[in-house]
């Protein structure tokens, strides 16, 4: 194929669009309407996952070690950190223990219990960047030199992570059927365009362009689309999204995710959907077309 | 250029559209096909272009072979050939120097050669001073040029003009034969479909005439006289 070619080729989508403006407007319209509720599932996503987050930082393990020298303290602290999923390790001494308990003992015990007779023990608070195998983790941890002993919410966490999960999954299969409706609507707006050019198509064929060519600029008239419709979706839920934002707040939790955050992976994401989408509908559309074609006429 | 060896071609509604057809068309020869409504003019014309396929028999087209061609070989087979529609096909917002170049650019043709031999073929068919018109600005006639003009472009072998001149007035078709008469004159061998017997009667042309699916005279026009034409049949080959 020519450069001459090439450039008539992408004129003629341009073209298409110009000249079936309705069903173009049409198509844009339900794409960019799919786009915008998968943007919109996809920030709400967002917002459970750092909801999460928070509640995964108040979910703490406590590490108690053994009675046993500050040198071997700071390698146990050490070696805690170096742990893969470790998010977080804060050291509580044993006097800072006491000190936090000092208040619920009598006076005489806590005056009793300073020095040598301290019967709390060092203590690491360990926050978790994931708590999916917290359970693991624990166990890992109970093995470590000077280790005595962990206390942890696993049911808590467990439960967490089981509705993250879920939660995600049931999202990711709302976007996958949303792009599947839209993928099929854009094929069928996308026939209507290829049916109100047949007689372009028949003279095509007939005079012996092959069926990629006949193909090409149904192609980039949807992958035009397509790009359309991402731009409108993302310009649309920029302007929804930061309404919203400001009305909520999530009191503990912080504010909602800020769109610039995930604007990048919206304004990607929208233009590659859109531009596959619309690229796919088309070639979908005027293949079974042109299919029809040769059936009717054997 | 074109052999029908033993044809029938039967649709799936049970209509038997060509029925045991032999027929031989040389290279540069001028062919007209005339007969009733549905005695299976279109049907011939069609399995000569592979809109349709033989239900039995072989077909031969130039080079092809199109009882065992393959999908991808279609447009190859139809670049050979040039196709004149009765209701012309002309696209209405693409004026008569785009419709023409249409045929060309859809075949890969560069910018170049379009601008070269687009003007060439307008000259050929008198239309030279109509390339910024749009189809609906212009007569019947010079619609139907437009469309010879696009069935020309690609220098085809063989145009196949299918009722040319069904939608035109008797004296411009008049005008339509005899521009097809001329480009014959080139070299082009011409198929015509038609059923205006008067029309034919004016131009010494070999006459095919189908009835009920079969052909039942092939001869020549020649002084207002019909002159038999040799039969062809397999033996000749």
């Amino acid at each position: 194929m020519n450069i001459s070619s090439i450039r008539y080729l992408i004129r003629e989508g341009f073209r298409s669009i110009w000249q079936n403006a309705l069903m173009a407007a049409a198509s844009i319209g339900v794409l960019m309407s799919c786009l915008f509720v998968t943007g919109g599932a996809y920030l709400i996503g967002a917002n459970i996952s750092q909801a999460f987050d928070w509640v995964y930082e108040q979910n703490v393990m406590a590490v108690y070690a053994e009675d046993c020298r500050t040198n071997e303290l700071l390698d146990l602290q050490l070696e805690l950190e170096a742990l893969e999923n470790v998010k977080d390790v804060e050291l509580v001494t044993k006097e800072e223990m006491l000190e936090q308990h000092a208040g619920d003992l009598p006076p005489e015990l806590y005056e009793s219990y300073k020095g040598e007779n301290n019967p709390m023990p060092d203590t690491f608070l360990v926050t978790f960047s994931d708590l999916t195998d917290y359970d693991r983790s624990a166990a890992h941890i109970l093995t470590l030199k000077h280790v005595e002993d962990v206390d942890y919410n696993g049911d808590l966490a467990n439960t967490l992570t089981e509705l993250r999960s879920t939660l995600l999954s049931v999202g990711g299969w709302v976007i996958v059927l949303l792009l599947l409706v839209a993928l099929f609507i854009i094929t069928n707006t996308i026939k209507l365009t290829v049916y109100n050019r047949r007689l372009e198509v028949r003279i095509m064929k007939s005079v012996g362009a092959t069926n990629a060519f006949i193909r090409i600029p149904f192609v980039v008239e949807g992958m035009v689309l397509g790009l359309l419709s991402g731009a409108l979706a993302f310009g649309i839920l920029y302007y929804v999204y930061g309404r919203l934002a400001d009305m909520f707040t999530f009191g503990m939790m912080g504010e909602p995710v800020t769109f610039g955050d995930h604007a990048v992976v919206l304004i990607i994401g929208f233009a590659v959907i859109g531009v596959l989408v619309g690229a796919l509908g088309s070639a979908i559309s005027v293949s079974r077309y042109l299919k029809e074609e040769v059936v009717h006429n054997e | 250029m074109i052999t029908f060896d033993q044809v029938s071609k039967t649709y799936d509604n049970g209509v038997v559209a060509l029925k045991d057809v032999n027929l031989h068309i040389e290279q540069g020869e001028f062919l007209f096909i005339v007969g009733a409504s549905g005695a299976g003019k279109s049907t011939f014309l069609k399995l000569i272009m592979h809109e349709e396929v033989p239900t039995s028999g072989h077909i031969y087209v130039g080079d092809f072979s199109l009882s065992d061609m393959q999908p991808k070989e279609v447009p190859y087979l139809r670049r050979t050939m040039g196709v004149v529609f009765q209701d012309f096909r002309l696209i209405r917002n693409m004026n008569v120097f785009d419709n023409v170049a249409f045929a060309m650019r859809v075949i890969g043709a560069s910018q170049r050669e379009v601008r070269k031999r687009v003007p060439y073929i307008l000259g050929l068919v008198g239309l030279q001073s109509k390339a910024r018109c749009y189809p609906d600005e212009l007569s019947g006639g010079e619609q139907q040029r437009v469309s010879l003009a696009r069935a020309l472009v690609n220098n085809p072998e063989l145009i196949i003009a299918d009722e040319p001149t069904g939608n035109i007035d008797p004296e411009l078709s008049k005008d339509i034969v005899q521009l097809l008469s001329d480009i014959n004159q080139l070299g082009t061998t011409v198929l015509m479909v038609t059923h205006e017997r008067d029309l034919v009667k004016e131009f010494p042309h070999r006459v095919v005439e189908i009835q009920d699916g079969r052909v039942i005279s092939d001869g020549l026009w020649e002084g207002g006289k019909h002159r038999e034409h040799k039969q062809y049949t397999l033996s000749d080959t």
